[in-house]
């Protein structure tokens, strides 16, 4: 079924959103069978010759704010009452009134967007501007610990879901001018605030430019899930692979804007993103800097290993066990033979029913509430396995290795390039089941290949590993040297001033 | 990718269609192979091929070793055999035991190295013992229900520990052969009834074929011409009672005399006293080294005469010379084994003795 031409094409947006002009009917009328909005007529100092109309929306202004700032010195202020008509707006506008801005509009559309974010709106009879006072509530949570990236050693605080709270932390650690903050709004309906933020001086305009030119051609109803712009700002279609990293931790995001990235804060999601996002950010954590260079070396090199496990494990003991036994050692091959004696199954249906069992599992505890959840995990990891061995089901060795894969893959610091690798693990699986050690060589080939045709904002993925930006590399990437010897800022081969300390 | 799914995916289908894919195999099907015999039978050659002791279920029931026999005109078709003749795969990945009986090796053992060589599964890597007085059928049979393999696994680490003799792979006497023209491999007797394998020496190899043995002090003098002595314990009479010590090394140089005047080996033997009732004097160490010094060179001389009497320099002597005496080589190299074999070479003994 084809659709109309005319259909299926996107309806250009409206400007103005509203065509009309500014009034308090006319703004009435844009609120219609809107039960939150709400006026109120006020005398000035009790003044019935002089009324003036204050307009809001219940719920996002604050009702302490509206009275104190706006409602007392309108009903209490004698002058008001005193003063010619005529300069009765301009007194307003320039002071009288409590407030730490009052902004004189002249058309509907910022007033309309003025009170949903939170202001009120105040008209006189017979004018045709309004006065716009920010009174907004600033119930939020509250920043907490981020609960995805701990700290053992490090800041403890967390981006929440208000986007200036999240540029007041980065600005409290980043207290140079040269912190850049650009707000860009997304979402024809969530009209979205979302900020990018990067150091002048240090971060590629050529990258900023091209985020913020990415950012403005989002034409969607609503930013309401990362996807919203993860999905839009880099072309994710061709690759599971993500290329925008993200964090929880404002210590980590400004450490990327230190290192040259550009980074990008959504209001209502308590993350933010750093671009460009080349493979070795997903391999790094919050904490490797926090620790011992040869500690955070360690484990970083540890990353990496368990990535290439992860990826390889379950592909590598199909084509061992089925096509290439002779390069098992042979008294683990004895016992292999050993416990495959009364397996029933094939050893390439039982590794791909126990990843599949594996996924499974993991899924099911993570729909399920905490507690529940880990029960299930325990039960399903434990139990179901045990039994399935001790049933014949499938041979211990089989479970050992979807295991060991399964516990590799949540080492990756970054949930999506774990959830990558994991889908890529299946492929190799059945590579390695038609072809053996060829099959999974193919397999790797095409994984080198496709990784290497990837792109993050005009800088090659593999960045870090390749010589695609034409820029020398300052410090290796598999281990961390001691800081002081890291003198050259890493942003993705595309930093503006490289060199980080004397 | 778009490019590239298709390229793949017709590498596969060509590939399979070719059967140039590996073919899956199960591994619980198999019975794994680890000790391999090969005799000269009546009409061809006599295969012997032994498992191991192996295991079945999670807690490892214990089952026999599994020995399998057959006899046909070529190795190939008697390894095709005894395919014929197991419930299961007979897999040849994991040999790496290879004895081969006397009677074979009075022939040549050239065909079997061959095979070995050329075998998708089998490997050169494999440990190789010639078996005296016997066949390699018997060797294995001895091995009863745990098999050979675990005996014979013991006795190369106990060779590459130095407590046994020098463990010898069939790559490296098939490389030796080829290019020394001689080769050895130790030796393993052929048991009486149910006894243990044990070893007896070492075979020397001329040619491809069966030179003869060197066994007691000749295999000691052959370990100490090698450079890897056996640990061997020594036991002195002195003065002032008995003294026992214990060889922990020998390096030999080999060098050219000018003109025809053969082989001169120098070896610096490395001892330490291991028992004595009083530490010993300088005169007692003297003498002590001595005795050790005629008893070492007595071993040395012993080898070199029986090695020269078959004509097989199995140590490459005359190749280790070459590179001490470039210039006196090239005018023997064409008849080194008749200066070898008719020159008597000149022995040089050093002790060191230390006191622990």
């Amino acid at each position: 079924m084809s659709l109309d031409p005319k259909e299926s094409a996107p309806h250009p947006r409206q400007e103005p959103r509203i065509p009309l002009p500014l009034s308090l009917e006319n703004l009435e009328r844009a609120f219609e069978r809107c039960v939150d909005f709400s006026k109120r007529q006020v005398y000035l100092h009790g003044d019935s010759g002089r009324v003036a109309t204050v307009c809001y929306i219940a719920g996002m202004a604050r009702t302490e704010r509206l009275n104190d700032y706006v409602m007392r010195p309108l009903a209490q202020d004698p002058m008001l009452a005193s003063v010619p008509e005529g300069q009765l707006f301009d007194l307003l506008e320039k002071g009288a009134l409590y407030a730490q801005e009052a902004k004189r509009e002249t058309e509907l559309d910022p007033v309309v967007l003025a009170l949903i974010e939170g202001s009120c709106a105040l008209f006189f009879p017979g004018r045709a501007d309004a006065l716009v006072i920010p009174v907004a509530t600033e119930e939020k949570r509250s920043v907490g610990e981020p609960e995805n990236e701990p700290a053992l050693k490090g800041a403890r605080d967390s981006f929440v879901e208000s986007v200036r709270t999240n540029t007041s932390l980065v600005r409290r650690r980043l207290r140079a001018p040269e912190l850049k903050v650009t707000e860009h709004t997304v979402g024809r309906q969530s009209l979205t605030p979302v900020d990018v933020v990067y150091l002048e001086g240090i971060a590629d305009p050529e990258t900023v430019a091209r985020l913020e030119k990415k950012l403005d051609e989002i034409d969607i109803d609503g930013v309401e899930a990362t996807g919203n712009l993860e999905e839009y700002l880099t072309d994710t279609a061709r690759s599971p692979f993500p290329r925008l990293a993200y964090t929880q931790r404002p210590d980590r995001f400004c450490q990327g804007l230190l290192e040259g990235r550009v980074g990008l804060l959504c209001d209502g999601i308590p993350l933010g993103w750093l671009a460009p996002g080349t493979i070795d950010q997903f391999f790094k954590t919050g904490q490797d800097r926090a620790y011992h260079w040869m500690v955070a070396s360690a484990l970083s090199i540890i990353r990496y290993f368990c990535a290439l496990v992860t990826l390889l494990l379950p592909g590598l003991y199909i084509a061992l066990v089925t096509f290439h036994p002779e390069a098992i050692p042979v008294k683990l091959a004895l016992s292999i033979v050993a416990a495959k004696q009364e397996v029933p199954f094939s050893t390439i249906f039982e590794v791909m029913i126990m990843l599949l069992a594996f996924e499974v599992i993991q899924e099911a505890g993570l729909r399920l509430p905490g507690p529940i959840g880990a029960t299930v995990s325990i039960l399903g990891g434990l139990v179901v396995g045990n039994a399935a061995v001790e049933a014949h089901i499938v041979s211990p060795a089989v479970l050992i290795a979807v295991a060991i894969a399964g516990v590799a893959g949540y080492t990756m610091p970054s949930q999506d390039f774990g959830n990558a690798l994991r889908l890529w693990r299946f492929g190799l699986a059945i590579l390695a089941s038609a072809g053996g050690l060829f099959g999974l060589s193919l397999g790797c080939a095409a994984l080198i290949y496709h990784l290497a045709g990837l792109e993050t904002f005009g800088v090659p993925y593999l960045a870090p590993f390749t010589t695609g930006v034409q820029v020398r590399r300052g410090h290796p990437t598999l281990f961390r040297l001691p800081l002081p010897a890291m003198k050259w800022r890493d942003g993705g081969g595309k930093a503006y001033n490289r060199r980080n300390q004397r | 990718m778009k490019k590239l799914l298709p390229v793949l995916l017709t590498a596969v289908l060509v590939l399979s269609a070719v059967g140039a894919m590996p073919y899956p195999r199960e591994m619980g099907d198999m019975a794994l192979l680890r000790t391999m015999g090969v005799d000269q039978g009546q009409d061809g050659l006599l295969v012997t091929v032994s498992t191991g002791p192996r295991a079945r279920g999670l807690q490892g029931e214990r089952e026999p070793a599994m020995s399998l026999s057959a006899q046909r005109a070529s190795l190939s078709a008697a390894a095709l055999a005894l395919q014929g003749l197991s419930d299961n795969y007979v897999f040849f990945g994991y040999v790496d035991q290879l004895l081969l009986g006397e009677d074979l090796a009075d022939r040549g053992i050239r065909p079997v190295l061959d095979y070995f060589a050329q075998d998708v599964e089998l490997s050169l890597g494999a440990q190789l013992w010639l078996v005296r007085g016997g066949t390699a059928k018997q060797a294995i049979e001895a091995g009863g229900d745990q098999g050979l393999a675990g005996r014979l696994s013991i006795l190369r680490t106990d060779g590459e520990m130095g407590i046994a003799a020098i463990p010898r792979t069939a790559g490296e006497v098939y490389s030796d052969l080829m290019e020394l023209g001689a080769s050895y491999a130790p030796a393993l007797e052929c048991p009486d009834g149910e006894s243990a394998p044990a070893e007896l020496g070492y075979a020397v190899l001329k040619g491809d074929a069966l030179a003869g043995f060197l066994e007691g002090e000749a295999a000691r003098g052959l370990e100490l011409l090698e450079g890897r002595p056996m640990t061997d314990v020594l036991e002195g009479w002195l003065p002032g009672g008995q003294v026992t010590a214990r060889v922990t090394g020998a390096v030999t140089l080999c060098r050219l005399r000018p003109g025809d005047q053969g082989l001169s080996v120098s070896c610096r033997v490395t001892a330490q006293v291991v028992e004595c009732e009083q530490p010993l004097t300088q005169e007692e160490i003297e003498l002590f080294c001595e005795q050790i010094r005629a008893r070492e060179e007595s071993r040395i001389g012993e080898a070199l005469t029986q090695m020269r009497g078959w004509g097989a320099d199995c140590l490459g002597l005359g190749a280790r010379a070459a590179l001490a005496s470039p210039g006196v080589w090239p005018g023997l190299q064409g008849r080194w084994e008749q200066v070898f074999v008719q020159t008597e070479p000149e022995i040089t003994l050093r002790v060191e003795l230390c006191q622990s």
